[in-house]
């Protein structure tokens, strides 16, 4: 194997890579769209997650109950969105930015003592027998349990939507909550679900950021991932598919914009790292452009109003 | 209408309030604020005159085992000189939040404030006009005050010296260096990383990856993994993470530390570490502003005064490598060899040091040229 | 079964707000309270130190006062956005390009005396803020893209192209090669009104005064103003009622860029004297805490502004006394933000004991 295909084999393993934890937030936070709530919080939700896990993963010394309390921080702080929403009719998009201002204090308060320490982690592991196939075994299976993990939802997302009666009853909920509720369903009750759901993903996506993709622990280690994760939503029309193209798309972006410098592109580094979120505006403009906002669901972002 | 109304009213009640409070806090004397005090009166019989409040104001958390790590150490070492406390403020934001916490530290009566980074030089400067009883260490720039220096050390040194064991343990002549900022700090240390990989090995080029980060391990160590992907077998880097030393370790290549030890991070990977260590340089200043001797300068100190140096090798660093290397550090120490002498030619080859010429310390504060040998840009 | 009911108020609250935030504030002190006494730190003591370092004297009250104008420059800006359901979450790259067009009037015409000066850099703050505003504006109306992405992506471009300038082309060549500008010249730095008596606070303020005045006759005095304030109660009826819509998002988001685009201009001249990466603190993003909080009224918000200015000063000196992170101010206007927007549910509603009718 010449020297060209083994760099672009590696970048194209660094976007598996760094797309990752991209893909676990977006999937959360359409799955919370779906259910009709737009949750902005994303990025705070994430950086607790990444805390957590690390902290979790330093006391046991085991990386899957990291994940575990990544999960569930991550959904508890969603609750509290949940709490403004769907109890008390708060406004959804300032409650999700009040939420990232929330979330990036506290695991930056809380955090700040295990700054510079290194915990366990996951490892990368080669998938028997898929590690071999020539390409795709490089690129994909060549990863760590998360990243293996992260290649399940996608697919599980669809079939739950598509396929499952609870799957139906999160669509009613985001896209007519009156008839839901006619139905005998109860779409407060599902918006709960969806919100918590959302808020656990993204905690995942944290805990990819601190527990494989290295091993250490920062305030803003996500540096507007979540962000990312919310623009990707839109981007994918709310559907899982094109949810991984998105995140793989922006991982390719960031790991390609450092492989740039090394391989000598003599460029301003502040243009180079602007690519990522130029890219984000460009791929939001492109899916507008085609009417993405139409196949938003229809009760994106309005609350349910208290039966008087 | 009304809820403007109601809103300032809070606000005047408020104002009342702090007035009030403000009058409570003027009646109690200045008790001991600090937690953190030692047991007063040492029992020595010669204690010293005065007790000494010593400030510190750090850009990141302590905890980053990089430059703030590396002057918390010395300001512990502070701490237990007899007669004087510490305190500090972490993750201060440079700016103007910056001259409002140094101002702070002025007004509860700090004798000595070290501002450690470079962004403080213009709020440490407008604070020390108005506070000139109390004197100012800057770290990192390039003003003075009567009651302000700048201080730094000369990390390129150490830096030069780490490069000479990069150069020699490398197969493929490809180096990696993963910087933080584009500032002459940094670029300095790159090009007296590079000149030392060059004095033992002329073949070989060092590429750089900008991070525009000081401590996010997550980009560092990818940046890390770009500059392997093409071809690096050594990684230095000028960070507060161990984030690149992760990212040799795993793919097993070797890595070049830098602010202290990080061994215990890769120690299968780690060749050496360019280290600080500010501790006899601050002891210093303390007696030396204790004894009313203190002068306002610019102050430089090199290896010989030990601020700068190298860890122990790896294990892996054989001995004609070492033996090499502890000859020319003797050379640097004794201030018979000179990093920057001639002739010395930058990335396009024009010579910027002439033979039998040494650059000047002007020079290299202001560095902002690549020598040859660096792949990269520089901005 | 005598459950507590939810029943829609048929007038709003008396005194709503008022109450709401109080208790919100005493919520979010409360849990934040807590936190200090899990991590070890005097919860009182905590408070108290937090109340004297942003409000307890003079001191305390130049530096929040100073800190206050930023913010109440941004928030005016999103308010008015908000208003009009415009989400415009942007105001800290329209900040950063404000400094960006402040500092290429400067570096541009660098001879000006000071009446000539001083309108340039305004002037040429507000056009770069503003178009900076105006692009995601027109993406929104042109394409349907969703503003609250554009602006915040368009917050990170524009720190980055900040950088760009300093780190490149705007260095300043004696600066020993370090990322900022020279520092201004005389005629181009805003100065404190009366340094014996205020202190630090500079002709910033007059700044703000002035903006929020001609703001406020605006709103309540043309037509215009009164159709962008109807229009962002209700859209819907606002287009059937042949509102130019599309004009008056443009006219919002551009306005509020020019605002942000002057504090940046004033953070940049007055409080920096040069520009460098470091003029970003946040201001974009507490502007919109702040705009909440005062219900996108313009008096409120100079309220807010010092309070959350106050509270962000405070947290320093918690970190100098208590060595309590600074990331501490980050939970406490979270917690209040979070709580005010639960509690504006008792502005609509109440609860009733009284069985179903």
């Amino acid at each position: 194997m010449d020297m060209d295909t083994a760099l672009l084999l590696s970048i194209l393993a660094a976007t598996v890579q760094s797309g990752t934890p991209i893909l676990y937030a977006t999937l959360g936070e359409m799955f919370t769209e779906r259910s009709g709530v737009l949750n902005l919080g994303v990025e705070g939700m994430m950086i607790v997650g990444a805390f957590t896990a690390f902290l979790a993963t330093h006391i046991t010394g085991n990386p899957w109950a990291g994940v575990l309390a990544a999960g569930l921080c991550g959904g508890g702080l969603s609750l509290l969105h949940g709490v403004v929403c769907l109890i008390f009719q708060g406004n959804q998009v300032v409650s999700g930015l009040a939420l990232t201002i929330l979330g990036l204090g506290l695991a930056d308060f809380l955090g700040t003592p295990y700054v510079g320490i290194t915990t366990t982690g996951f490892q990368a592991f080669a998938v028997p027998v898929l590690a071999d196939i020539p390409v795709l075994g490089a690129i994909f299976f060549r990863h760590d349990a998360m990243v293996y993990l992260s290649y399940l939802l996608p697919p599980l997302f669809w079939l739950f939507m598509a396929r499952t009666r609870p799957g139906l009853a999160l669509r009613a909920a985001g896209e007519h909550p009156a008839a839901a509720s006619a139905a005998g369903l109860s779409p407060v009750r599902i918006r709960w679900c969806g919100i918590f759901t959302g808020g656990f993903l993204a905690g995942l996506g944290g805990a990819y950021l601190s527990l494989a993709y290295t091993h250490l622990w920062t305030n803003n280690m996500t540096s507007g991932r979540g962000w990312i994760a919310v623009a990707l939503v839109i981007f994918a029309f709310w559907r899982p598919g094109r949810a991984v193209f998105g995140a793989y798309l922006f991982g390719g972006v960031m790991a390609l914009q450092l492989r740039l410098q090394a391989m000598g592109a003599n460029l301003p580094s502040s243009l180079m790292l602007m690519l990522p979120y130029a890219l984000t505006v460009l791929v939001l403009l492109a899916s507008s452009a085609r009417g993405g906002g139409r196949a938003a669901p229809a009760a994106l972002g309005v609350n349910i109003e208290p039966e008087e | 209408m009304r809820k403007s109304v109601s809103a300032m009213l809070l606000v005047a009640a408020m104002l009342l309030m702090a007035a009030l409070t403000g009058c409570g806090e003027d009646k109690k004397p200045a008790e001991a604020p600090k937690a953190e005090q030692k047991p007063a009166a040492a029992p020595a019989p010669a204690a010293p005159a005065k007790e000494m409040q010593v400030g510190f104001v750090y850009v990141s958390p302590v905890g980053d085992v990089g430059w703030s790590w590396a002057h918390d150490q010395a300001r512990k070492a502070v701490e237990d000189m007899d007669g004087v406390t510490t305190s500090f403020v972490e993750s201060v934001p440079e700016g103007a939040d910056a001259e409002r916490v140094i101002q702070n530290m002025a007004r509860k009566g700090f004798d000595i404030i070290f501002t450690t980074s470079f962004g403080y030089m213009d709020p440490t400067l407008k604070v020390a006009e108005q506070f000139p009883n109390i004197t100012f260490m800057h770290c990192s720039g390039y003003k003075t005050a009567p009651n302000m220096s700048n201080y730094f050390g000369r990390m390129y040194q150490a830096r030069y010296l780490t490069g000479m064991v990069a150069g020699a343990m490398t197969k493929s002549n490809v180096l990696g260096y993963v910087a933080a900022f584009p500032i002459p700090e940094v670029i300095r240390g790159i090009n007296a990383y590079t000149l030392g990989v060059r004095a033992v090995n002329p073949k070989a080029e060092v590429r750089v990856v900008w991070t525009k980060t000081w401590y996010d391990p997550a980009t560092e160590k990818e940046a890390a993994k770009s500059l392997l992907d093409v071809g690096a077998d050594v990684i230095a880097q000028h960070q507060d993470s161990p984030g690149p030393q992760e990212a040799a370790q795993e793919r097993g290549v070797y890595s070049v530390g830098y602010n202290s030890d990080m061994s215990h991070f890769a120690p299968k990977s780690l060749l050496t570490s360019a280290v600080w260590n500010w501790t006899p340089f601050y002891k210093d200043v303390v007696e030396k502003v204790r004894k009313g001797e203190w002068k306002s300068g610019a102050f430089w100190p090199g290896m010989e005064t030990g601020i700068v140096g190298i860890a122990p090798y790896g294990d892996m660093v054989p001995q004609d490598v070492r033996s090499k290397v502890d000859a020319r550090k003797a050379e640097v120490v004794a201030g018979t060899y000179k990093v920057f002498s001639g002739p010395v030619k930058d990335q396009n080859g024009a010579v910027r040091v002439p033979e039998g010429q040494v650059l000047s310390d002007q020079d290299m504060l202001g560095m902002t040229w690549f020598v040859e040998g660096v792949v990269g840009s520089t901005q | 079964m005598f459950l507590p009911r939810v029943v829609k108020r048929q007038e709003p609250l008396q005194w709503g707000s008022f109450f709401i935030f109080a208790a919100a504030l005493v919520v979010s002190l409360g849990v934040s309270c807590a936190l200090l006494a899990v991590h070890g730190k005097p919860p009182l003591k905590a408070l108290a130190v937090l109340w004297s370092g942003g409000f307890g004297g003079p001191f305390a009250l130049e530096d929040t006062l100073l800190k206050s104008i930023p913010i109440f420059l941004c928030s005016l800006g999103v308010a008015v956005s908000f208003r009009m359901q415009v989400w415009n979450i942007g105001a800290e790259g329209q900040f950063a390009l404000g400094a960006v067009g402040a500092t290429w009037a400067v570096l541009a015409f660098p001879g000006l005396p000071m009446w000539a000066m001083m309108p340039v850099m305004f002037l040429c703050a507000a056009i770069a803020g503003g178009l900076w505003a105006a692009v995601p504006a027109v993406l929104r109306l042109r394409f349907g893209m969703n503003e609250i992405i554009s602006t915040l992506m368009f917050n990170y471009i524009g720190i980055l192209f900040l950088q760009f300038l300093v780190y490149g082309a705007w260095k300043d060549p004696t600066s020993f090669g370090f990322p900022m500008t020279p520092i201004f010249p005389k005629a181009a730095l805003i100065g404190p009104i009366a340094p014996a008596t205020l202190g630090r606070v500079h002709w910033g303020l007059a700044v703000c005064v002035g903006v929020a005045v001609l703001l406020a006759v605006f709103l309540k005095r043309t037509r215009l103003g009164f159709e962008l304030l109807a229009g962002g109660e209700n859209p819907r009826a606002a287009r059937y009622a042949r509102m130019p819509y599309n004009l008056l998002v443009l006219l919002v988001m551009t306005l509020c860029g020019a605002l942000a685009g002057f504090a940046g201009c004033i953070e940049t001249s007055a409080t920096v004297n040069r520009l460098q990466p470091s003029i970003m603190v946040g201001y974009g993003y507490t502007a919109i805490v702040v705009a909440w909080l005062s219900r996108l009224r313009v008096g409120s918000i100079a309220c807010f502004a010092f309070l959350l200015a106050g509270l962000r000063v405070g947290v320093e000196h918690l970190q100098l006394d208590l060595q309590v992170p600074a990331a501490f101010g980050g939970i406490l206007e979270g917690m209040i933000l979070l709580s005010v927007l639960a509690g504006q549910f008792f502005d609509r509603y109440r609860f009733t004991l009284k069985g179903r009718s």
